[in-house]
């Protein structure tokens, strides 16, 4: 493992409850956080995305594994190891936690006031850290006094006055509208790049995940890869649309076919022509602008499978062990009827070539298939 | 840890109405225990007032006086036989009974004074009477009037002070009173005359010169009280005591204290006004704590120990002592002065009972926070996301 890392978790196991109550909610979590990365971790309620996230923030202490934050290891650690930890992270809450009898200005110094920070030099940092965060004239308001976004950006302000290394922030958006999560996002990514701080932003918000250098997202108490949930988000709404509205879903499929035809023929497209495309759908087609950027996601998808066929070198999506696997699933598919036709295996062989897939002489790719 | 911000008042001043109830509410406790303590003090101030006033250094009593107003009598001869003792000055008989005495102005209406008699040639009375005052109760008939005594006995001292003497009827024989002099009430009595010895046996015609209540000794200068007393106690029967001044004040405050309900009943005063004010402060330290529940926890959260949220609350607890002790002893000096006025007990606030109750509101405000502390620990920092 680096050395280097802020935030390093091997084999992470965490149960609540004692004997037969004992439930666990995390299993064998692995993964490291680099200074100035921005991890935003997703999963469903209940997945122990959160349990994960006071782990990592000291609050409580990892059961099995190892939780090594910014060098200390947090497995067991006493009290005051993991309030030594807290005192070098910023957290920002999913409502803000603001001091309601502090004024905005005192309670960003309640954060100083922790590292000693007093006098001339704390003041000069609150003014600075509000500046930063757009408060610069709320400074003596109370939180009673502020907007929902106020109060997350006076959040973000005390979390961020000690510079800290990590930042925490769970569901930092959950409480705002539109305007002021992203707002507030994108304040929480401009400020951690600067001070090269790790951010882990927990969050249920899809609209945010953009700013992610990396996603992490957790089922189950599971660490589950990117494709695996987008594969499964993406066939479980498809499967929604199949059943309520049947016609748009036809419409739809229909057009990213026809779109992927027509447009990516050439197999290169800029994007200048894509914006093109998406005016062109929103007014000559009359689709929404989600609409359209399902449409061109799907074809999308579709010059993707072409690309490979063109760079079939570089591409790493099918290399020699995928280029097998499937080869020899398409095979299986066309015996699932329990007979595989001459023209399966001609579509097949006709696929293979396309794609540039020759199957090995010696190959066991399809060992089974010759009719008997 | 300590930082510039003082967060446990600042929580206070944000709930001014929950501020004011505490407030008020601790007030009201302080008034309770002032009141309740300086009644009780008062109790013991004035019940030794006489024991005070005399002048001796030990006295002689019957084992069987209680207290100063029902004093059972003894022989006489005892106290002469105290005069052989060596280191013994002087030894002067004192004569005590609750009399009835009418109103000069109305005298259908009867009441009990406590009547005094001693022999004017002995000595005891001269920090109460003059030596004119003495000289004056020889006169048969004469006796001088407390002027701090109750109301209802009459305007005697508004007679007299106009240079009116005074005549009364105490328990049917008509005496004279042309002077005064100041004891006051106490929860026993509620006034006095004091007279010669053989005055006092024409109003009680039934009682004998040769059973005196008490007997005041004064020793030869350079004396040691109690090393008299030991030789007294040698020399003459064990059918009376005698005892130091310390010892018969000590005799008197004890009754009072222990045998009546009285001194019980000031003392579970105070306690309940300390058992209330700590009841209201718990609950309102308790509310505080509640309604921070998640403040705390995100300064938990944030690196602030359970040691800094304790001195929070704790901060709390001083400040509502403070705030609610002050308006208190206000209101009980008030109290006072009023109470002082109306029944002539000695109820006056000393600085160092004020600075004990102080003491015991601090006590109490801590301890109710104490209190409320154990829902702190409840605050689990992983309870903020």
């Amino acid at each position: 493992m680096d050395s280097s890392a802020r935030i390093t978790l091997e084999n992470v196991s965490y149960m609540f409850g004692k004997g037969a109550l004992q439930k666990q909610v995390l299993f064998d979590i692995n993964t490291q956080i680099e200074g100035g990365e921005i991890v935003i971790l997703t999963g469903p309620s209940g997945s122990g995305k959160t349990t994960l996230l006071t782990l990592i923030g000291a609050l409580r202490s990892a059961q099995k594994g190892s939780v090594n934050v910014l060098g200390q290891e947090l497995l067991n650690a006493s009290e005051k190891t993991l309030i030594k930890v807290r005192r070098q992270i910023g957290y920002i809450f999913q409502s803000h936690n603001l001091l309601d009898s502090l004024t905005i200005h005192q309670n960003v110094q309640m954060a100083l006031q922790l590292n000693n920070v007093k006098g001339q030099d704390a003041r000069n940092r609150i003014t600075s850290v509000l500046q930063r965060v757009g408060l610069a004239e709320y400074e003596h308001k109370f939180p009673g006094q502020l907007s929902g976004g106020q109060k997350q950006r006076a959040g973000i302000a005390r979390a961020l006055v000690n510079r800290p290394q990590i930042v925490l922030a769970d569901e930092p958006t959950a409480s705002l509208d539109r305007k002021s999560g992203r707002d507030v996002v994108e304040l929480i990514q401009d400020l951690a790049r600067e001070d090269g701080s790790a951010v882990i932003l927990v969050t249920h918000d899809n609209r945010i995940l953009d700013v992610a250098d990396r996603i992490l997202h957790l089922e189950d108490g599971k660490m589950k890869s990117l494709s695996e949930v987008v594969s499964e988000g993406t066939s479980r709404m498809l499967n929604l649309l199949e059943k309520h509205d049947p016609d748009s879903a036809n419409y739809l499929a229909t057009f990213s076919f026809a779109l992927a035809r027509v447009a990516y023929v050439d197999g290169k497209v800029t994007d200048s022509e894509r914006d093109e495309m998406r005016r062109i759908l929103h007014e000559v087609a009359r689709l929404e602008t989600a609409e359209v950027e399902f449409i061109m996601e799907m074809s999308m998808m579709q010059k993707r499978a072409k690309a490979g066929l063109n760079d079939r070198v570089v591409t790493p999506a099918l290399d020699k062990d995928r280029a097998e696997h499937f080869l020899k699933s398409l095979y299986a598919i066309a015996q699932a009827d329990g007979i595989t036709s001459g023209e399966e295996i001609v579509e097949i062989e006709a696929i293979a070539t396309e794609f540039g897939l020759t199957r090995n002489e010696d190959s066991e790719s399809a060992p089974d298939l010759k009719q008997p | 840890m300590f930082g510039s911000i003082p967060l446990g008042w600042l929580q206070l001043k944000a709930q001014k109405l929950r501020l004011v109830a505490a407030i008020m509410g601790i007030t009201f406790a302080v008034i309770l225990i002032f009141v309740q303590l300086e009644f009780r003090q008062a109790l013991f101030v004035s019940a030794v007032r006489y024991h005070e006033a005399m002048d001796y250094d030990l006295a002689m009593l019957s084992p069987k006086t209680d207290f100063l107003v029902s004093s059972k009598q003894f022989a006489r001869t005892r106290l002469y036989q105290v005069q052989g003792v060596s280191g013994v000055e002087s030894a002067t008989a004192v004569y005590m009974r609750l009399v009835s005495w009418r109103n000069p102005v109305d005298p259908s209406n009867a009441r009990n004074i406590l009547a005094i008699g001693f022999d004017p040639s002995e000595p005891g009375f001269e920090r109460l009477l003059s030596a004119e005052q003495i000289e004056a109760i020889k006169i048969p008939d004469q006796v001088i009037f407390d002027r701090r005594g109750r109301d209802e006995y009459g305007p005697v001292r508004e007679l007299l002070d106009a240079g009116q003497p005074v005549s009364a009827e105490i328990n049917d024989r008509r005496v004279t009173i042309d002077s005064m002099y100041t004891v006051g009430t106490s929860f026993g009595l509620d006034g006095g005359v004091i007279t010669s010895d053989l005055n006092f046996l024409r109003i009680l015609p039934t009682r004998k010169k040769s059973a005196i209540d008490f007997g005041l000794i004064k020793l030869e200068p350079g004396q040691d009280a109690e090393e008299v007393q030991a030789r007294i106690r040698q020399a003459i029967p064990k059918d009376v005591r005698v005892l130091t001044r310390q010892e018969f004040m000590g005799a008197e405050i004890q009754y009072w204290n222990k045998t009546t309900p009285i001194g019980y009943i000031f003392a579970f005063g105070a306690v309940m006004g300390l058992i209330v004010g700590l009841i209201i402060v718990y609950q309102i330290l308790f509310a505080d704590v509640q309604d921070h529940m998640r403040e705390y926890a995100t300064l938990k959260a944030m690196g602030y120990t359970h040691g800094y949220l304790r001195n929070v609350v704790l901060q709390q607890a001083i400040v509502l002592a403070v705030l609610g002790f002050l308006p208190g002893m206000g209101v009980a000096q008030f109290v006072f002065t009023k109470g002082a006025d109306a029944t002539r007990l000695p109820l006056e606030m000393s600085a160092a009972s004020a600075l004990s109750v102080f003491a015991l509101t601090v006590a109490m405000c801590a301890g109710s926070g104490m209190m409320a502390l154990r829902k702190l620990r409840a605050v689990d920092p992983a309870e903020v996301f």
